[in-house]
């Protein structure tokens, strides 16, 4: 009984621990915003968009892992998710910098 | 003597993918969908700069950061659900459940009060390439979202009675919420910080 009630009390903390890292870097956000702008209008940045998108993919590995449970999963799903997150990372970025260098 | 047993014997449990392999199949694939139309997007974006730029500008970042940390928030008390009901203390599992609707329904809130401010002020779905892009991304987000409050139903109906409790559906249906987080947490970096 009592292993039961310290495993869910650390299951609890992990849990929450990972939920603030995810609100931490959405809150990074705010601050490459602020830092971005030059008082006046907003201007394109690569250095943000490169940040914004990679900021987001660890997010996302985040919640796979933990969240999703993909941590306790089997390797194949362990590195079938970790492949896509690098496939949404080479598509997004290369579409950009495509788009950049057509423009 | 074996109640002392340290916390971290988890590790040792025998690996298992969560929930049916199906919804992880969906997962991937609707993934892949996703991404299509992100880097349509981005390409597209990264070709007029200025103008997707301006429209921009009348996104509140700030409320896009709220609605990011209502819906992460979402995921965590799912996160627990599935937990706390693998534990077998489903009137607790049960609560979470309702909970992480309860952040849905804040996060659908809070995008209502955005398309109405929007389309108050004049963006529309028609007005420019930022807006179009913006209603389709939100609007297709938001219909995920719908699907989730569906899938939290089946969550609680299973909870609900022994006779249909099942640890693979209740996994099955955390798996859906959270994809419908992670999409959001993209969506939001490519509407609202990317420049």
């Amino acid at each position: 009984m009592k292993t039961a009630l310290n495993k869910k009390t650390a299951i609890d903390k992990r849990l929450l621990a990972v939920w603030a890292v995810l609100s931490a870097i959405t809150l990074i956000y705010l601050w490459i915003d602020r830092s971005a702008d030059d008082g006046g209008a907003p201007t394109a940045s690569t250095a943000v968009t490169v940040s914004a998108i990679i900021l987001a993919l660890v997010k996302v590995r985040i919640i796979m892992r933990e969240f999703m449970e993909v941590r306790h999963a089997p390797a194949l799903l362990r590195r079938l998710t970790d492949l896509w997150v690098v496939l949404m990372a080479a598509s997004l970025l290369g579409m950009y910098f495509v788009g950049k260098a057509v423009a | 003597m074996t109640t002392t047993q340290p916390v971290t014997a988890t590790a040792k449990e025998p690996r298992r993918v969560p929930g049916q392999p199906d919804m992880w199949v969906f997962v991937l694939f609707e993934s892949l969908v996703f991404t299509s139309y992100f880097g349509v997007y981005l390409y597209y974006r990264a070709q007029r700069e200025e103008a997707f730029l301006q429209a921009q500008s009348h996104l509140d970042l700030w409320l896009g950061v709220l609605g990011t940390i209502v819906l992460l928030t979402s995921s965590w008390s799912v996160a627990r659900c599935v937990q706390t009901a693998r534990a077998g203390q489903y009137r607790a599992a049960t609560r979470d459940a309702f909970l992480t609707a309860g952040f849905g329904v804040a996060f659908l809130a809070l995008k209502i009060v955005e398309w109405t401010g929007h389309v108050q002020a004049g963006h529309t779905f028609t007005s420019d390439d930022f807006f179009q892009h913006y209603f389709f991304l939100t609007a297709i987000h938001c219909v995920h979202l719908l699907i989730g409050f569906v899938v939290l139903g089946v969550l609680v109906h299973q909870l609900a009675s022994p006779d249909r409790r099942s640890q693979e559906t209740v996994e099955t249906c955390a798996t859906y919420w959270h994809t419908v987080d992670f999409f959001w947490v993209l969506i939001f970096a490519l509407l609202y910080v990317v420049r």
